[in-house]
């Protein structure tokens, strides 16, 4: 498998915070990694540096042949924009857009709207007939698969997703995991940041943070990934 | 989708929004109103000037106006076909005045020989007692200043006999005239029956001209009289003129105070929404930037959302200010001011512009780091 992202001695610091204190790990394009470990060891603050929504301090983080470091303003956008689909904890969905057009929005400034690409996106995440409803009359766990086809829309190299289970009930938190397994199944490589051991266990590997530091990278296996639920 | 989204983000906000564009229709509705008064105000005081009377004299030169005789006179044809030859601007009224001191039974009295019919388009806010049809039609008829009718206790309808020199003339009062001047003391009839009485056939005293325009212009006719007429001296009625030109200057200066006044503050008032506004989007301008819309492309949008608030609020604005100015016409003026096309587009342009100079705060948000907005900060 080839190497979608390198990163090699990543570090950050938020004044006398330092967030990411030298991490380097690579992933493979089809890979699911789960990221984990307890709050304020640095995973958000990698996955946003891997989405080009924060700069890091020193280092390299490198996705699919791009160092974001490198990046100036216009060229993250565009590369937010052609090869990450970000899931956020909380959806991040614009409460006065339909489902439908969530996800046209993501189109939009990626390129051009196809609506029947974006409602297709919809019925392939089990939301056909919610389309045109606003994320207030949808449930978390229907608001988060709108974020799911909105973060495939594009057809991305890379999907981010930041605790996307952390706000949802058990039901819906099963809706979600069983989209990113059939994701993952498709070949899509996820970065996945959980609290969860028994989601991380779905993952290929999981990398363990604490302090900012990469503390341990655990291979899963059948048995574990059996092991949820 | 650019349309889609900004018809959502008019929606969105539609509570938010609602304070900005009834000020901006608020705003385009008196701007709209002031700049249509603006417009129309030449006209307007033009018209109120000309109830002044005369505005342009015609008079022999070093002649005494009010002189107990007629030995200073005018041709009446000459002044008449110069008059006549000069086409703009337009003559609202001119009238050709013989001015005899005749004799009544008991006191001598200044008579005016005029053209009666002229004489009402000349002095339009006299005050006339009685019938000015029969003074018009009727060569035996004449008008009355107030103070001789009260003198002589005439009233319409009683015989006047005047005298002068050799010759009299019989009249009939057909109105009592309160001008409120120096016309009170005299005694109006006929043009040519007051030569006759004079003896002085096809001969004047003065002419008195109303002409519609500017100061200036009015000036300029005056200028062009005299040339036409070098024999005689031809002034504009100083007083009057420059009173015009003064107040339409003071007035114009006023509106477009007020008009700029107004657009300042408009302008605040969409600031402290827009800047409120600013601080709600903050959540969606970082989800924008996040899946990769350019600042260019987020801030036009918002820009976008705002010129159409502006330019609604100033059509809307502009249509209540035509009517905003029609009332404000009959109150000042007794007369609707008459709309203007022009001042749709400029008050829709205006109120684009003051929207969007309130929305400075929305490009702040071009500045939005997605990071920190979603890490709560």
């Amino acid at each position: 498998m080839a190497t979608l992202v390198r990163v090699d001695d990543l570090r950050k610091e938020f004044g006398d915070v330092r967030a990411l204190a030298g991490v380097s790990f690579s992933v493979d394009a089809g890979e699911w990694i789960a990221i984990m470990g307890p709050s304020g060891s640095g995973k958000t603050t990698l996955i946003n540096i891997l989405g080009g929504l924060d700069m890091p301090t020193a280092g390299q983080a490198v996705v699919d042949g791009v160092d974001v470091a490198r990046l100036d303003e216009a060229g993250l956008t565009r590369f937010r924009a052609q090869k990450i689909g970000f899931v956020f904890q909380q959806f991040h969905l614009v409460p006065y857009l339909t489902a439908l057009e969530n996800v046209m929005l993501a189109q939009y400034f990626h390129s051009t709207t196809d609506e029947k690409e974006a409602q297709h996106a919809l019925e392939r995440v089990g939301l056909g007939d919610r389309v045109e409803h606003l994320p207030g009359a949808l449930s978390g766990g229907e608001q988060q698969r709108v974020a799911v086809a909105r973060a495939l829309i594009n057809h991305p190299k890379l999907i981010l997703a930041d605790e996307p289970t952390g706000n949802l009930d058990e039901a819906n938190e099963e809706t979600v995991i069983q989209l990113f397994k059939e994701l993952h199944q498709e070949g899509h490589t996820i970065l996945m940041v959980t609290h969860d051991p028994s989601i991380g266990n779905l993952a290929d590997r999981r990398i363990e943070f604490a302090h900012g530091r990469l503390v341990k990278v655990t291979p899963s296996n059948d048995a574990s990934r059996n092991a949820y639920r | 989708m650019f349309w889609r989204l900004l018809w959502k983000l008019l929606r969105g906000s539609g509570g938010r929004l609602a304070v900005a564009i009834l000020s901006l229709v608020s705003c385009a509705m008196v701007v709209s109103a002031l700049l249509n008064l603006e417009f129309d105000i030449e006209r307007k005081l033009t018209q109120e000037f000309r109830m002044l009377g005369a505005n342009i004299l015609v008079s022999p030169s070093d002649a005494q106006i009010s002189g107990s005789g007629a030995a200073e006179v005018m041709s009446e044809n000459e002044v008449s076909a110069a008059i006549a030859a000069l086409k703009e601007p337009a003559v609202v009224a001119a009238s050709p005045f013989l001015y005899v001191v005749a004799n009544t039974e008991k006191t001598p009295v200044v008579v005016a020989g005029t053209k009666l019919e002229e004489l009402s388009k000349l002095e339009p806010a006299w005050k006339i007692d009685g019938d000015w049809k029969s003074s018009r039609e009727s060569a035996a008829s004449c008008l009355v200043g107030r103070n001789v009718a009260r003198q002589l206790q005439l009233v319409v309808g009683s015989p006047l006999r005047l005298t002068y020199l050799n010759e009299n003339a019989q009249f009939t009062v057909a109105g009592i005239v309160d001008a409120g001047g120096a016309e009170d003391n005299q005694i109006f009839v006929g043009l040519a029956e007051a030569q006759s009485l004079a003896t002085l056939p096809g001969k004047i005293s003065v002419a008195q001209l109303s002409v519609s325009g500017t100061s200036n212009s009015i000036s300029n006719y005056a200028a062009r009289l005299a040339t036409a007429l070098p024999v005689y001296e031809v002034r504009p009625v100083r007083q009057i003129t420059e009173a015009e030109g003064d107040l339409l200057s003071r007035i114009r200066l006023l509106i477009v105070s007020m008009v700029i006044l107004i657009l300042v503050l408009t302008a605040l008032c969409v600031l402290g929404t827009m800047a409120a506004l600013a601080m709600e989007r903050r959540q969606d301008v970082g989800l924008m930037k996040a899946l990769g819309g350019s600042i260019g492309r987020i801030v036009t949008l918002f820009m976008a959302e705002v010129g159409v608030l502006g330019a609604a609020g100033g059509f809307v604005g502009a249509i209540l200010g035509v009517e905003l100015s029609r009332w404000m016409g009959q109150r000042v003026f007794g007369t609707a001011i008459s709309s203007r096309w022009e001042i749709f587009p400029l008050t829709i342009v205006l109120m684009v512009a003051v929207a969007l100079a309130g929305a400075l705060p929305l490009r702040l948000l071009g500045k939005v780091k997605p990071a920190v907005i979603f890490r709560g900060e």
